[in-house]
């Protein structure tokens, strides 16, 4: 999917102009204000994972929201890493440890985030929600179902916020999609979606270990490149499934108001196969109630598609582009134009962490950051993991409904683990019995 | 012997709603000063209180006295004694407890409010309208003095109840000469 610069100028303007006509989310302020104020300070938050996301989301902590206390990894050059980014934005720093487990003993908080790969996610979660803790817990929830079925547990068990990291689902355009186009029947019927995450890398990270005689064997990492490249190795990973498309099959369970009930998908490992186990190149059809379908690709040997939803209506098409971009096109029309200026997009939402972000890959260089619209105040406008940061200590203070709860995290972690199982089995998977 | 009126059922409670309502402003003023650090429902934190920028901001020919109080260093007390002195007006009025100390404090608590900010007729940030001499401290300190002069604790409240639950006194005797 390509478009002309006119092209992309005619949809974000019809997309703007179809929100103006939208309410605000002003009626659910309006009523939460007829309730008091409850007390309580800045939420007492540890950090379990500094790495490059879990970092994405240190330096999004709202300090009017919340404080953090402890930062946990097991590579201390992570940690020193992380006291860089408290120091630059200003935030007192925060205490050491190797062992999340002596950290919730000495420290007293309230709220753990984590971002740790993603095998380690269950028993970290729910070691936490058990010592009492609020969890906010990077994307995908688990490595395995019965995994994320016991965090679901945890949390009900101990009366506590788990919140699954999609950071789509605090996005504001994202929301004035659903609302004003999705929701509000702009599209007509949507009977298709194209979910695509194209690159052109080997998604290889490259790092030094903090020392010569650094030995992560003791986590379960054979060697420090099992650890920092984690992702590429099945034991602590899924694949492009988990880290790419589980955010966008996330979107789209969302603006579906579904999860899908059957996967197809095929894929594998052909081009860079050395020191690696997960798929390259993945291809999955993902079957919706009501005869609705959505597809997956993601390849690593071509970045000419960039990565988008695309959500095809019987009246229009909506793209939300690169996490950035909406645009909305009237089908077989020529489009209807429109002078408001302001968009929902902005410089934010380039400063959060993505997998296909700059800073999380070798690619830098091919990513142009898409600038926003004249008369927006972009820099004034916080980022998606910013809002996230702290829709969670507002969860965890006065019970604002979480964006992405067990249940929705669940629901796209089943597809997403379903697809790499229909791959590897050839075979398609029932996703509401497995 | 003149005898005091009787306030008619009408009178009573209508002095009583407005002991109430006055009661409930000064409670929840209190109270929610008292709540912070505090979340609103919203979601967001909300900022913390003082009454150091209401000082500051003082105008009218009290002004320098205010100034003086919101850049000094105890004003965390002052902040303080404020909270719990609106708490507890709100609950000596809303339950007829101590009605008339209650009254006192209520009249001096919104003397200082207004004394602090007298609308001397420049529009003033601080205020949600326009006023001249005349603004809604003032009014609801009129209201207090309404409710002082009628001492709205024998009409009904706590004080009411106290009052009856004592044994009754023998009448001194008259001296008779």
């Amino acid at each position: 999917m390509n478009l002309t610069p006119e092209q992309m100028e005619l949809g974000r303007r019809n997309f703007l102009k179809v929100l103006a006509g939208t309410p605000a989310m002003a009626a659910l302020g309006a009523a939460a204000a007829l309730r008091g104020p409850a007390p309580g300070g800045r939420v007492r938050i540890a950090f379990i994972g500094v790495g490059s996301q879990g970092r994405a989301q240190l330096t999004n902590v709202d300090p009017g929201y919340g404080d953090v206390r402890a930062l946990c990894d097991i590579n201390p050059a992570q940690l020193k890493l992380a006291d860089g980014v408290l120091a630059k934005n200003g935030m007192p720093p925060a205490r050491h440890y190797g062992d999340w487990r002596e950290m919730l003993q000495k420290e007293d908080v309230e709220a753990v985030i984590m971002a740790p790969p993603l095998w380690a996610h269950a028993e970290l979660a729910v070691g936490c929600l058990d010592a009492g803790k609020h969890v906010l817990c990077e994307k995908m929830m688990a490595w395995d179902l019965a995994s994320c079925e016991r965090m679901r547990a945890a949390a009900l068990r101990n009366d506590r916020v788990l919140e699954i990291g999609y950071q789509r689902n605090h996005n504001p355009m994202y929301q004035a999609a659903y609302d004003g186009i999705v929701k509000a029947g702009v599209l007509g019927d949507i009977y298709h979606v194209r979910l695509a995450w194209h690159r052109n890398g080997s998604w290889r990270r490259k790092a030094e270990p903090p020392s010569p005689d650094y030995n992560p064997s003791q986590w379960g990492y054979p060697t420090f490149d099992h650890l920092i490249n984690w992702r590429l190795y099945w034991k602590y990973s899924q694949g492009l499934m988990a880290e790419l498309c589980s955010h966008q099959v996330n979107a789209a369970n969302w603006f579906l108001g579904s999860s899908p009930d059957a996967v197809i998908a095929s894929g594998g490992l052909y081009r860079f196969p050395e020191n690696r186990e997960v798929y390259d190149h993945v291809y999955v059809t993902f079957e919706y109630p009501g005869g609705r379908t959505a597809v997956f690709s993601s390849v690593e040997s071509n970045a000419f598609d960039d990565y988008y939803e695309m959500y095809m209506g019987t009246k229009g098409t909506l793209i939300m582009l690169r996490e950035r971009e909406a645009l909305l096109f009237e089908e077989g029309g020529s489009g209807r134009q429109t002078g408001i200026e302001v968009t929902p997009a902005g410089k934010g939402a380039a400063a959060q962490s993505s997998e296909t972000m700059a800073a999380n890959t070798n690619q830098g260089a091919t990513r142009a950051v898409t600038t926003p619209s004249a008369g927006g105040d972009a820099a004034a406008r916080p980022s998606a993991t910013r809002l996230q940061m702290r829709r969670f200590c507002s969860a965890i203070r006065v019970g604002m409904p979480l964006a992405c709860g067990p249940d929705k995290a669940i629901g796209s972690a089943r597809a997403c683990i379903g697809a790499n199982e229909a791959i590897k089995t050839k075979a398609r998977v029932n996703l509401r019995t497995t | 012997m003149m005898t005091t009126p009787r306030l008619s059922p009408l009178q009573q409670v209508s002095l009583v709603i407005l002991r109430s309502l006055v009661g409930w402003h000064f409670l929840y003023e209190g109270y929610t000063k008292l709540l912070h650090p505090a979340w609103s429902q919203a979601g967001a934190p909300l900022p913390p209180w003082s009454s150091a920028a209401y000082l500051k901001a003082a105008t009218g020919p009290f002004a320098p006295l205010f100034h003086w109080i919101g850049n000094a260093s105890w004003i965390g007390s002052l902040d303080l004694t404020i909270a719990v002195g609106l708490t507890a007006v709100g609950v000596s009025l809303m339950l007829g407890l101590f009605t008339q100390l209650g009254c006192g404090g209520a009249l001096a608590l919104l003397a200082s409010f207004y004394l602090a900010a007298v609308p001397t007729g420049g529009a003033d940030v601080r205020a949600e309208g326009t006023y001249l001499v005349v603004n809604k401290n003032l009014v609801e300190a009129c209201a207090v003095l309404v409710l002082f002069a009628f001492r709205t604790g024998s009409i009904a409240g706590v004080d009411l109840l106290w009052m009856r639950s004592r044994p009754a006194t023998v009448p001194v005797q008259e001296v008779v000469v």
